[in-house]
């Protein structure tokens, strides 16, 4: 929806109203605060907006736009849909990845091949759980979590941590193409399938139909387990994926790594306009407010605030936002 | 002694009527019913007396002084107790509970005291204990009982009101006759105390055995107030009918010859959850009515045929070859079509545009994966026209449209690909006239073109204007077929309103 509105925005000069409603659409509010923040962190320490530290901080928008995009489909087909076991997949990729790879080009392949399918694997049992077993997404997935991290632990004590092949550290790190870094255009090419799957398939029609209304979708024949299963999916191997470029980012794996998405990934969702209800917005959205996020966190970092902090601010804003979006949905009613 | 008199009551919901003049009056001793066919307004009046609906004009006056009741606990309070025909019971909390939940005893206004809720609920309970059947007891968790048992329940609630006015909405739908029996004598010995009861129900050998006085309402005005001894059950079908007895003209039935005309649909000794027995043909270009009160089985039979709800018996042919139908996804597979009343639950996909909820049939029938909006618009516009919709581009969200033309929307999307058999679970509940004729032109039409279709209405009218042939249900099961000339108001309340 997002870019579909966008570019009438852009395209059509109508009446007063269409502005107003132009300048308060999610994406528009987020690149408006984007710019807002990098001026006011240039004002706060002079560098902070320049070319060199903006691509830094798209590096690792990037890193968490990948995990958001998952997060996004399974919050879009709604009843209640999220997904809080990203964080433990993300770590358990790095480290499935940093270990078949052991610092040489030629483990890529596999490390990729295996890590998509460990993603899927979970994101399967996450489904299985929310269609067949009927049990809640927020249960189900934090269950799922819990797993994980014991998983992690049991990983951590009999495998020395792996190494990241060379080439995946400069894909994710230096120069690519047009002088932006691989994962950049990665997180492109990820935009641009999320806008087709969504808007061109009639596989994205029918998760915002079960979004919206899952039991007027059963009664079209949508096949409503199906698309919520194949949701959960997707989010699994996008955090698997999200797992492995962050290795190629910190050049080792190391504990925890990927703990510090979950949170962040749903707030991304939420600011770029997709209600946590699901059945409307984009992701479009969401990369802007994956990107909004890394700013702020920047910032956050540069005046001095640490991680608990930081951690206590984004509670807060993900709080703040419900309040904004369950007003707009009385609203709407 | 007590008397309740509602005088030209008044209730609007939008633009629809509910009520237009509603009068009654109720005296204490007698067992006063209240009669009238779908949407006549007597549940709108039976809501005004228990205080959940608020009239728009007119008064209510209760012994001598005029009231406004606020609400359910208002109405209470001054000593209004109703039966729900709509279950209201915890399913979890034992019998005894159930019975006393509108008024806990307790000690120190905190805790339950468990000994005189006992005590208390044992009284209502030993009125049943012979009839209630197996596994009814005090401390019986209502989740599991029978329906009966259940129904029971909800009259001993009403009964433990100890209230002068009692209103029981349809309390006997789920009772044998003995539960029945002893129901009535309770009645009367209540009457015999004074208190004023108001009895709903649609069956009329239990109205002339019960009641003392019976009101018609009817187009949400009250026709006439009888006494039961100087009336009899064709009157009182008559007074429903008003003059509206001759037969409404359908448009001409289609004149195949019997034989010729294939069968798009054959249903046979159908049984599930709510209806039993239920065996029918529908001829391609025939418009099959089903009539009778509200659910009496007609939705569920058709909820089941579509693979919406599961049934255990009988069998289904479509087009001459065996159907059954796992899923609506599988119904659909086999052309079969069904469009729901109840759009905001089983039609719309809210704030999503139009284009989206006028194409997943299209999708599914033609195993679609990809989007070309262009294909689809011009596909959707021909059902859309034939309609007359009226929209203002077809990526508005469906949200912007009006409900007639939101319901337009969503039977559009069964015929952009047409289906064999068109299943209408009521399909104009809640939607414009202009909107509704729109609608039985194309049926019609459809009709015309080979479809066979099913049509379940609650407006009686309606129903005897569209039909060709006019299944009446009853408790869930057929108990009168109209043909030709026997499509008429009087035959088709007579045939609902039967004793079962």
């Amino acid at each position: 929806m997002s870019i579909d509105t966008s570019a009438a925005g852009v395209s059509g000069n109508r009446s007063g109203s269409a502005v107003i409603e132009f300048v308060r659409k999610p994406l528009v509010v987020a690149l408006v605060l984007i710019v807002a923040l990098l001026a006011l962190g240039e004002a706060l320490s002079p560098g902070f907006a320049s070319l060199q530290q903006i691509l830094r901080l798209s590096i690792v928008a990037a890193l968490l736009g990948i995990v958001a995009a998952g997060q996004n489909l399974v919050i879009l087909g709604g009843r209640e849909g999220i997904d809080l076991s990203v964080g433990g997949v993300v770590s358990l990729s790095a480290i499935i990845a940093g270990n078949l790879m052991m610092g040489q080009n030629g483990g890529i392949l596999p490390a990729v091949l295996v890590c998509l399918a460990t993603g899927a694997l979970f994101g399967l049992a996450n489904g299985l759980g929310v269609t067949l077993l009927r049990i809640p997404p927020l249960v189900m997935t934090l269950g799922m979590l819990g797993v994980l991290q014991g998983l992690l632990v049991v990983i951590r004590q009999g495998i020395p941590s792996g190494r990241a092949a060379p080439a995946l550290s400069q894909f994710v790190s230096q120069p690519f193409l047009l002088g932006l870094p691989g994962i950049i255009w990665l997180w492109l090419a990820i935009g641009l399938l999320m806008a087709f799957l969504l808007k061109r398939t009639v596989f994205g029609y029918r998760v915002y139909a079960i979004g919206s209304n899952e039991q007027a979708a059963y009664m079209a024949g949508v096949p409503v387990r199906t698309i919520r299963v194949a949701l959960f999916m997707l989010s699994g191997m996008f955090a698997a994926l999200a797992g492995i470029c962050l290795l190629g980012y910190s050049g080792s794996s190391f504990a925890n790594v990927g703990e510090t998405y979950m949170l962040p990934s749903i707030i991304a969702v939420v600011l770029g306009g997709t209600p946590l209800a699901g059945g409307r917005g984009g992701y479009t959205g969401t990369m802007a407010g994956a990107m909004l996020l890394v700013v702020l966190q920047s910032i956050l970092t540069t005046i001095n605030i640490d991680e608990s902090g930081r951690q206590m601010i984004f509670g807060a804003t993900l709080l703040v936002l419900m309040l904004f979006y369950g007003r707009a949905k009385a609203m709407r009613g | 002694m007590t008397e309740l008199l509602i005088r030209g009551a008044r209730k609007a919901y939008g633009a629809t009527l509910a009520l237009r003049r509603g009068d009654f009056d109720l005296k204490g001793g007698e067992v006063h019913v209240l009669i009238g066919s779908n949407g006549s307004g007597k549940s709108t009046l039976c809501k005004i007396v228990a205080g959940s609906v608020k009239p728009d004009a007119g008064e209510v006056v209760l012994n001598g002084a005029p009231v406004t009741i606020a609400g359910p606990q208002a109405s209470r309070a001054l000593g209004i107790g109703i039966f729900y025909q709509e279950l209201s019971l915890a399913a979890r909390r034992t019998v005894a509970e159930n019975i006393l939940l509108p008024e806990l005893p307790a000690t120190g206004g905190l805790f339950v005291n468990r000994r005189e809720l006992d005590e208390r609920a044992a009284r209502y309970i030993a009125e049943f204990a012979d009839v209630a059947g197996d596994g009814f007891s005090a401390d019986t968790p209502v989740l599991n009982l029978r329906a009966d048992q259940r129904q029971l329940v909800e009259i001993m609630k009403a009964l433990a009101s100890e209230a002068p006015i009692l209103i029981f909405d349809e309390p006997t739908s789920a009772l044998d006759r003995a539960q029945v029996d002893r129901f009535f004598e309770i009645l009367k010995r209540l009457k015999g105390e004074g208190r004023a009861i108001v009895f709903i129900s649609h069956r009329m050998d239990e109205i002339f055995a019960i009641g003392d006085r019976v009101t018609v309402i009817r187009d949400g005005e009250t026709v006439a107030t009888s006494n039961i001894a100087e009336t009899d059950p064709s009157t009182v079908i008559r007074q429903m009918v008003g003059d509206q007895g001759e037969l409404v003209a359908a448009a001409a039935a289609p004149a195949a010859a019997p034989g010729e005309a294939r069968i798009a649909l054959q249903v046979d000794r159908l049984g599930g959850q709510g209806f039993t027995e239920i065996s029918f043909r529908v001829a391609r270009g025939e418009i099959l009515g089903f009539g009778g009160l509200h659910g009496q089985g007609q939705s569920s039979v058709l909820r089941a045929l579509f693979g919406a709800a599961s049934h255990d018996a009988g069998s289904v042919t479509l087009d001459g070859k065996p159907y059954k139908a796992a899923s609506p996804r599988d119904a659909i597979a086999h052309g079969v079509a069904y469009v729901s009343g109840d759009r905001s639950r089983d039609g719309v996909v809210q704030g999503r545009p139009i284009l989206e909820n006028v194409t997943p049939i299209h999708f599914l029938r033609n195993r679609i994966g990809l989007v070309r909006p262009s294909a689809l618009k011009d596909k959707a516009d021909g059902p859309l026209k034939a309609l007359k919709t009226k929209f203002q581009t077809i990526d508005h969200p469906i949200n912007s449209l009006s409900g007639g033309n939101q319901q337009k929307i969503v039977i559009a999307r069964w015929l952009i690909d047409r289906p064999d058999v068109l299943l209408l679970d009521d399909p104009t509940k809640g939607i414009d006239l202009q909107a509704k004729s729109d609608l039985f032109a194309l049926i019609r039409q459809l009709a015309a073109e080979g479809m066979g279709i099913v049509l379940y209405s609650s407006e009686d009218a309606e129903l005897l204007a569209n039909a060709d042939r006019i299944l009446v249900f009853n408790s869930g099961s057929v108990t009168r077929e109209l043909r030709g000339d026997e499509r008429t108001r009087y035959n088709l309340y007579h045939a609902a309103y039967e004793a079962a």
